[in-house]
């Protein structure tokens, strides 16, 4: 039994405590009542009894006495005194006259040391009562007496009616006419009596305490035979509690804690089917969430994925342009050095000529150079989004790049890209790919927003750090255009959320946008008004740059309405 | 007989000097870096033939082209451009440019389009 339980059986609250206390209480009480009633009546009968035989004693002594204090002779009364002998009880006997002299006496005996206790109860059918005077007393030690006394009759025997017939005569003769000649006192020590009571109580407590002890091991055993099926289902309720639906009751019983258990039982073994049931459920429910999330993964993937190659089939003019400046280039110096030559003999080559030649050739290898660059640029942007590598990254070279990229659409519409960066920015650790892809979303957006003739401006600014902030790189997109409707505000980090006509946008850039911000541990912020244009404000952190993604990527779907 | 002149507008500095470098030859070159300026060189003199650019900064080709053949009906105009479309082919050829060339073209292309142009 463990420290626990044992103070579950002491908790009032417990069942058994609840039974047994108030039960054991009762029967202590009555068993305990009833045997000091008991008691108190043997006790009663005791004094009773010594009432009765010291009355009668003393009525005996009485007449026994009665000749010789009328002639006053000692040897008469102290001969008459040798009936008291037998009983050993007597403390105490004395014998006065009239004249209050004391005639005899035996025992010792002094009125002034003793304590009155209490008036002896008048006995049923005593005539006598007048003369009645007997008492309870207590000596000095504590010890009790009886004291009882009655007067010395003399009466002239007259003969009556009732005396002829009759052998008792000495109990029918009445007083009425008698003349007290004197009185006689017996003492009584009731230590005989006490001796009796204190025996006939003490067996009492006893027997009470044994009685008490035995029903309340029989009630123990009662309430433990009907509680102990309630403990064990409690004790396996706890266990159940703590999820273990391994517990079954062993009572083999047909009343109804029998059927409490089984039905318990029933309960327990249905509750274990059904939690596996859940269980399995919720095995395959993991496997699908799994598996949902890998495909959600994938479609992310593809989404920025597909966005990306919209944006670059929006600049595919733009790279074109940019391809085919320097292409020219490269094949008009490729052929005019090609023509040269043919026209030439190596041997009247002159010093001059070679000189162009190698100015040509520079040329060539210079605009080929150029061409590389730009098919880099382009492949570093369109590389797969699941390229999630973070590396130092200058944001002011990121913002180059992309420019490169739009200028030249932006010039189609007579647009100025003003490109205003922060010199002293530090590089960040982030993903150059998905940040062009951003910029070039933002730049994009602000074209289609803006009227011919406008300006677009995108600027980078430090935040250096400060207390707990680690610092961070701002990046700002600022247009003159049409601005966005403060209620399309909230909306337009939402997917498939798109203002434009149907086939300009796929709705899709600046949800992906903010994606890719948020896992550079980043935010994306918008203020606009309509007709005044609009500013996208990027800031990412530069410390928790990578630390956080892992779980902003899960929010990329759900989290639009943040801003 | 003097060589004819011609204007090379284009932003992109290796393109004007390719295009002095192969013209040079038979024709007296001058060049300008955008529209602004072509129109600025073109308010001085009369070229023979324009080749511009389409897309530059600040005044676009189609501003050069215009001007052009407003100011001298004589004068032809060639267009290059390296985002070639069906679209900016009508657009050059509407505007009242003589012909169209789409970046990158070869010397020969070039040459036979600028002699046709001034009419040799």
């Amino acid at each position: 039994m463990n420290r626990y339980s044992f103070l579950t059986k002491l908790q009032p609250t417990s069942l058994r405590m609840k039974f047994v206390l108030p039960i054991a209480i009762l029967l202590i009480v009555t068993i305990f009542g009833f045997s000091m009633y008991l008691t108190k009546q043997q006790s009663d009968g005791f004094h009773r009894e010594l009432e009765t035989s010291g009355e009668a004693i003393l009525r005996m002594f009485s007449r026994s006495v009665e000749s010789g204090v009328l002639f006053g002779s000692k040897y008469d009364i102290e001969d008459a005194m040798n009936i008291l002998t037998p009983f050993s009880n007597i403390k105490y006997a004395e014998v006065i006259n009239a004249e209050n002299e004391i005639l005899a006496q035996t025992g010792e005996w002094n009125d002034s040391l003793i304590t009155f206790k209490s008036k002896v109860q008048e006995l049923e059918n005593n005539q006598d009562h007048k003369y009645n005077n007997n008492y309870y007393a207590l000596d000095s030690h504590g010890e009790e007496f009886l004291v009882v006394q009655y007067p010395v009759f003399y009466a002239e025997k007259k003969l009556s009616r009732e005396n002829l017939g009759l052998t008792g005569g000495l109990d029918t003769r009445s007083n009425d006419n008698a003349e007290i000649i004197g009185n006689v006192k017996i003492v009584f020590s009731l230590e005989h009596v006490n001796s009796s009571i204190a025996n006939a109580r003490n067996t009492a407590f006893f027997l009470s305490l044994l009685i008490s002890i035995f029903s309340i091991i029989i009630l123990t055993f009662f309430v433990r035979v009907i509680i102990s099926p309630i403990k064990k289902m409690v004790d396996a309720t706890t266990l159940i509690s703590r999820g273990n639906l391994e517990q079954q009751i062993n009572v083999s019983r047909n009343d109804e804690i029998g059927k409490l258990a089984k039905s318990f039982n029933t309960m327990v073994s249905s509750l274990k089917s059904s939690r596996s049931e859940i269980e399995d459920y919720n095995k395959t429910l993991e496997e699908k969430i799994i598996e949902r999330t890998v495909e959600l993964e994938d479609a992310q993937a593809q989404l920025i994925q597909s966005e990306k190659l919209g944006a670059i089939g929006q600049l595919a003019a733009g790279v074109a342009h940019e391809l085919n400046n320097p292409l020219g280039g490269i094949l008009g110096y490729a052929q005019f050095t090609l023509e040269k030559l043919k026209k030439r003999d190596i041997d009247s080559t002159t010093q001059k000529d070679l000189t162009s030649y190698t100015k040509y050739l520079t040329d060539i290898e210079k605009q080929a150079r150029r061409c590389k660059n730009i098919v880099q640029n382009l492949l570093r942007f369109s590389r797969s989004s699941k390229n999630t590598e973070f590396a130092d990254v200058d944001i002011n070279s990121v913002i180059q790049d992309t420019c490169t990229f739009v200028e030249h659409q932006l010039h189609m519409k007579q647009m100025t890209l003003k490109i205003n960066l922060d010199e002293h920015l530090p590089n960040i650790q982030a993903n150059a790919g998905q940040l062009q892809q951003v910029f070039t979303n933002l730049i994009i957006n602000a074209m289609h927003a803006s009227q011919t003739d406008s300006e677009i401006e995108i600027s980078t600014r430090f935040s250096p750090p400060l207390g707990e902030f680690d610092g961070a790189v701002e990046i700002s997109c600022i247009d003159n255009g049409s601005g966005i409707a403060s209620e399309n505000l909230k909306k337009i980090f939402e997917p498939f959320f798109t203002t434009k006509d149907v086939g300009k946008g796929t709705g899709l850039g600046l949800s992906v946008s903010y994606g890719i911000i948020k896992e550079h541990g980043g935010e994306i912020k918008v203020d606009s008004e309509i007709g005044k244009g609009t500013i996208f404000t990027i800031i990412i952190p530069l410390q928790k740059s990578r630390e956080d993604s892992d779980t902003s990527n899960s929010e990329y779907i759900n989290n639009f309405d943040n801003n | 007989m003097d060589k004819k002149t011609i204007l090379v507008v284009d932003d992109e500095e290796v393109i004007r000097e390719f295009l002095t470098e192969v013209l040079s030859e038979d024709f007296s070159v001058s060049t300008a870096t955008d529209g602004d300026e072509a129109i600025e060189q073109l308010t001085l003199k009369q070229f023979d033939l324009v080749i511009t650019d389409m897309k530059m900064e600040r005044v676009q080709g189609e501003e050069v082209v215009k001007f052009t053949k407003e100011t001298y009906p004589t004068s032809e105009v060639i267009v290059i451009s390296g985002y070639s479309s069906l679209y900016s082919v009508g657009q050059t050829v509407n505007s009242g440019a003589f012909a169209f060339l789409s970046k990158p073209f070869s010397i020969k292309e070039l040459i036979s389009t600028v002699n046709k142009a001034v009419g040799y």
